[in-house]
């Protein structure tokens, strides 16, 4: 029991049943065998890749605490193996239930601070940055739902055919009318290209958080980042944990942080993944426009991915400060070209963001 | 250990699988506890073959589904069998039945096709069902399966609702391509099968390749090893290995050396992009690996491997 609570604080989801079936497991095997138990438990108490490092931490602290290194001291009392135990499982799930019951009060709810939207990311201080950190998350999500449910509700029809049959059945077997069914069209690609070179440092950290809470809930995303080059980022975000994902991000991208060529990124791109280009993909460029590359390239570049894919918005940060106009080369190269231009300076532009993404063209 | 847990083991080992104690341990739970069980890790490391091996040690049917994005319910759970209602309709034409009769005549049983999910539960005796590749399904479908998953049961207008007669055994896989929804997931046993180690990979060859060299088969599951930690786009998996290992033994290669390899590239990596990166890139680190640990002792181990393998590749 406690052992469910401490995994469920380091953030493994577990509930009632899951931990019912842990005390299942342990009656099926043989509990005088250590790494049984510990593979049973495993087995029933994770449900994906991440979970079993803490797993395996959570296992080691609690029943070998680092002082009494030998004993195994809190293992559940050992349930006899016979009916006597499947006797006693009603009653411990009983308690189970009200053990939890109680202690899932317990989980802090949280409540989104206004004010930090409203924030320029620059001026977050260092321990604000967690909890933005975490609404970037939350609006994310919220973007992501919004954003599938739309599309769901684009529609086309299709022949249903048990519905013209019922129909025609009245007719005695002659098909007259044809009725449709509806069914979901393939679903929106976004495609992300974000900035990652100095400038864009500051805003690069929450970019890339964004990107990864989109690309989670959404699954239809590539990520792509860019500097100097381009680096396709898109697997190593699918790790389950930012923290990972970004070690793994880091670890692939060559020049983090380094200068921006944008429009020879973004000539790569096209060149080795133009097949991401369809009219149904969203193309998001995150980027300041500060490219210190050629102008030709850039044009030629943007204009070719705006005649392929469905929709080209272009965010950049600096439009949230006061008085910034697109002067610098080349973002008013690229602008011609762009559907939406629109602004990530702040939490709350990053929530603006839902509106833009479905393709109408 | 638990008896039976000895037991699967030596039941999945006689079915050509090396099975460790993680993986006996979950399948022994999952048909003690009537749980799903959720299998992921990378391409190619025998997610699917645990369900196979586990019909077969059940002695019972392995019911497949094979998941992809746009799967829905006609295809996975049933499907009206027009043609035939259109005959049946044609061939009554004439008779006297009241239209409520007919109509009820052609939407029964015989009328039904069944698709995986209604066979794995009107099954005459609880089968293996394995719901292959289920991270490619869309998340309606995925709520949908949930669905089954805790009735086991399953309605159908014209008919009524059907209960599972036997709960089948059922075994999910996934390749993480899309993130599964957490409910799904704590319905589930959950099992992470990684890339096997030097020793398990070199049994599994020289098991499963009958006649392969013992050189040969030591410098391939080294190999693999190695190529593990090249940066590639598709890591290769046990299945690759396999059909490697033939391609080999179909071109009479006794041992490794450039020329066998750059032959068979094709085999291993199924990208053109990731094969040209090992011709440009990698082999020529590969190939010294090679040499290296062909100076060691035999018989090498995940030790020795890992010692040479980081002289020449860095870690992944």
């Amino acid at each position: 029991m406690t052992f469910c609570r401490a995994l469920r604080h380091r953030g493994i989801s577990i509930g009632p049943k899951e931990a019912a079936d842990a005390l299942r497991a342990l009656v099926a095997v043989d509990l005088s065998d250590r790494r049984e138990s510990y593979l049973a438990l495993r087995s029933v108490l994770t449900s994906r890749r991440d979970d079993l490092f803490i797993f395996d931490h959570v296992f080691a602290e609690y029943w070998n605490p680092p002082q009494e290194q030998q004993a195994l001291p809190q293992m559940p009392q050992p349930l006899p193996q016979t009916g006597e135990a499947q006797a006693a499982t009603p009653t411990l799930l009983r308690w189970l239930d009200e053990a939890l019951e109680a202690d899932g009060e317990q989980m802090p709810a949280y409540s989104p601070l206004e004010t930090l939207t409203q924030k320029d990311f620059s001026a977050f201080s260092a321990d604000e940055l967690d909890e933005v950190a975490r609404l970037v998350v939350r609006i994310a999500r919220r973007v992501a739902t919004r954003v599938s449910r739309r599309m769901r509700q684009a529609r086309r029809g299709r022949v249903d055919l048990r519905r013209t049959l019922r129909g025609s059945l009245r007719r005695g077997g002659e098909i007259i009318d044809i009725a449709f069914r509806r069914r979901k069209i393939a679903k929106t690609k976004v495609v992300l290209l974000a900035d990652v070179s100095g400038s864009m440092d500051l805003y690069s950290r929450f970019l890339i958080q964004f990107i990864f809470a989109l690309q989670h809930t959404l699954g239809h995303v590539e990520t792509l980042v860019f500097s100097t080059s381009l680096t396709r980022v898109t697997d190593a975000l699918s790790e389950a944990d930012l923290h990972r994902a970004l070690d793994e991000v880091s670890r692939h991208v060559p020049d983090w942080s380094g200068g921006t060529k944008i429009g020879h990124s973004l000539r790569t791109f096209l060149k080795e993944h133009g097949d991401l280009l369809t009219p149904r993909s969203v193309v998001i460029v995150i980027s300041d426009g500060w490219d210190t590359g050629d102008m030709d390239i850039l044009e030629h570049a943007i204009a070719e991915i705006r005649r392929r894919a469905g929709r080209v918005i272009w965010l950049n940060p600096l439009l949230g400060s006061p008085g910034y106009e697109p002067i610098c080369q080349g973002m008013r190269v690229a602008l011609p070209y762009v559907d939406v231009f629109a602004s990530v300076h702040n939490l709350e532009s990053l929530r603006q963001l839902e509106k833009f993404l479905a393709v109408k063209k | 250990m638990h008896p039976e847990i000895t037991r699967i083991q030596s039941m999945l080992d006689s079915q050509g699988y090396v099975a460790d104690r993680e993986l006996a341990t979950s399948v022994y739970l999952a048909i003690e506890l009537r749980k799903p069980l959720l299998i992921e890790g990378g391409a190619g490391v025998g997610k699917t073959e645990v369900a196979k091996v586990m019909a077969k040690a059940l002695d019972t049917d392995l019911i497949r589904l094979q998941c992809y994005e746009g799967l829905d319910a006609t295809t996975s759970l049933y499907e009206w069998n027009y043609q035939r209602q259109l005959l049946h309709i044609r061939l009554q034409e004439h008779s006297d039945l009241p239209l409520e009769a007919r109509e009820r005549e052609i939407f029964s049983e015989p009328f039904l096709l069944k698709r995986p999910l209604l066979q794995a539960i009107t099954h005459h005796r609880a089968p293996v069902l394995l719901i292959d590749e289920v991270d490619r399904v869309d998340d309606e479908w995925e709520a949908f399966l949930l669905e089954v998953l805790s009735d086991w049961q399953i309605t159908i207008p014209e008919i009524g609702t059907i209960r599972a007669k036997h709960v089948p055994y059922v075994v999910l896989t996934s390749n993480r391509t899309r993130e599964l929804g957490d409910a799904l997931r704590r319905r589930c046993l959950y099992l992470w099968i990684d890339y096997p180690v030097f020793e398990k990979e070199l049994t599994i060859v020289r098991r499963r390749v009958p006649g392969v060299d013992g050189q040969l088969a030591d410098q391939i599951a080294a190999f693999m090893q190695f190529v593990r930690r090249a940066k590639l786009d598709k890591v290769p998996g046990i299945a690759e290995t396999l059909d490697w290992s033939a391609a080999l033994m179909a071109l009479h290669r006794d041992h490794l050396d450039r020329e066998a390899i750059e032959q068979t590239l094709g085999v291993l990596f199924k990208h053109r992009d990731d094969a040209e990166l090992m011709r440009s890139q990698w082999l020529d680190h590969l190939l010294r690996g090679l040499e290296q640990i062909d100076r060691e002792p035999r018989p090498w181990n995940q030790q020795t491997i890992e010692r040479v393998a980081d002289n020449i590749l860095p870690r992944r």
